[in-house]
């Protein structure tokens, strides 16, 4: 029977392990395989280089009298908007609803539906005809009458 | 301590119009944002200008974020990436219109100040070589570059992009290897040139 370890790695898989994304089984196979297989090893020395490199971009930092000016602007527009406010309009708040739902709706296609189906379904004329349930109120109002000449 | 606040904290004082809030959330994700803003335009002062937009966008897309879809930080990250692209494919279609000239053709514009800051003490190989992985990365597809810059540089773990991006694992991973291999290409024929 074949070893996990006991085959070469791809490229994609060995990479993975270097970043540490690998499905977490074969983790400790390919650790193993890299320790015997100078193949496999070579392509993994390969990305542990080229990564080395990659981080070795850095980005500029500009002087923090830059981004003062900045967060002034900003904090600036902060005070200057009401919209992020508490006590917030209805519109606005109407808003959030209709989006609280669309994204609820996004999210839980089929509870969804399955509330438009039942809240249709009961605004619907056909409920009271498919159901019965006009016959359901005659029958009720027969009852009361019964009951009333009873007692 | 301001940095125990959490970031959910933060969010909610500035919904509900704390400045300080908004201000410790600006401190905490300027440089981040600025960082993959900057490795996706290559412009110094333009990635400056995007922050500073994407901040406001953020400001005022606070009330959308859902924290039990992901976490802030992931969220951000995207709406910089995102915001960064778009600048990115504006910036390259003002470049194509305009008259080529030489100093256009070669790398991206960098702001001098920030190559002067950023580079004194390099050895010229590893200048060369991050020359080369930036012009790489400036051609890569726009998944590519960003599944690449997010995972090297700000090591979200892929399982979050592919959240993030509502794909699945596996084509965030195979962005994540074809980005790197072509970085690994690009460099493999540098070194065969030189």
């Amino acid at each position: 029977m074949k070893l996990p370890d006991d085959r070469h790695y791809t490229e994609e898989e060995l990479l993975m392990h270097l970043l540490g994304e690998e499905v977490s089984e074969i983790g400790s196979a390919i650790a193993s395989h890299l320790q015997k297989c100078g193949q496999c090893r070579a392509v993994f020395q390969d990305f542990q280089l080229l990564q080395k490199s990659i981080l070795a971009w850095k980005v500029p930092e500009a002087s923090e009298d830059v981004w003062l000016a900045r967060k002034v602007q900003l904090m600036n527009l902060f005070r200057e908007d009401p919209s992020q406010r508490r006590g917030e309009g209805f519109l606005p708040f109407l808003t959030r609803l209709v989006q609280g739902a669309w994204s609820y709706a996004l999210e839980n296609p089929l509870p969804t539906l399955a509330y438009v189906i039942v809240a249709v379904a009961f605004a619907s004329e056909r409920t009271i005809t498919l159901f019965r349930l006009d016959r359901i109120l005659l029958a009720t109002n027969e009852v009361l009458a019964i009951l009333r000449q009873v007692l | 301590m301001t940095s125990s606040i959490s970031d959910e904290n933060l969010v909610e004082g500035t919904l509900g119009g704390e400045e300080n809030a908004f201000s410790q959330l600006y401190d905490r994700y300027r440089r981040p944002v600025f960082s993959t803003v900057y490795r996706i335009i290559q412009d110094a002062e333009e990635a400056q200008d995007a922050t500073q937009e994407i901040f406001v966008k953020l400001y005022r897309a606070l009330r959308s974020w859902n924290p039990r879809k992901a976490k802030f930080s992931t969220w951000l990250y995207r709406l910089a990436a995102n915001h960064a692209i778009d600048c990115w494919r504006v910036r390259r279609r003002r470049a194509e219109s305009q008259i080529p000239d030489d100093s256009a053709e070669r790398a991206p514009r960098e702001n001098p100040l920030g190559e002067a800051i950023r580079s004194p003490y390099h050895e010229v190989e590893s200048k060369e070589k991050v020359d080369e992985i930036r012009r790489c990365v400036d051609s890569l597809p726009d998944l590519q570059k960003k599944v690449f810059i997010l995972r090297y540089f700000h090591e979200l773990k892929l399982e979050e992009i592919a959240e993030m991006e509502d794909c699945s694992l596996g084509t965030i991973k195979t962005s994540l290897f074809r980005a790197t291999q072509a970085i690994r290409r690009t460099l493999r024929r540098s070194r065969g040139l030189r």
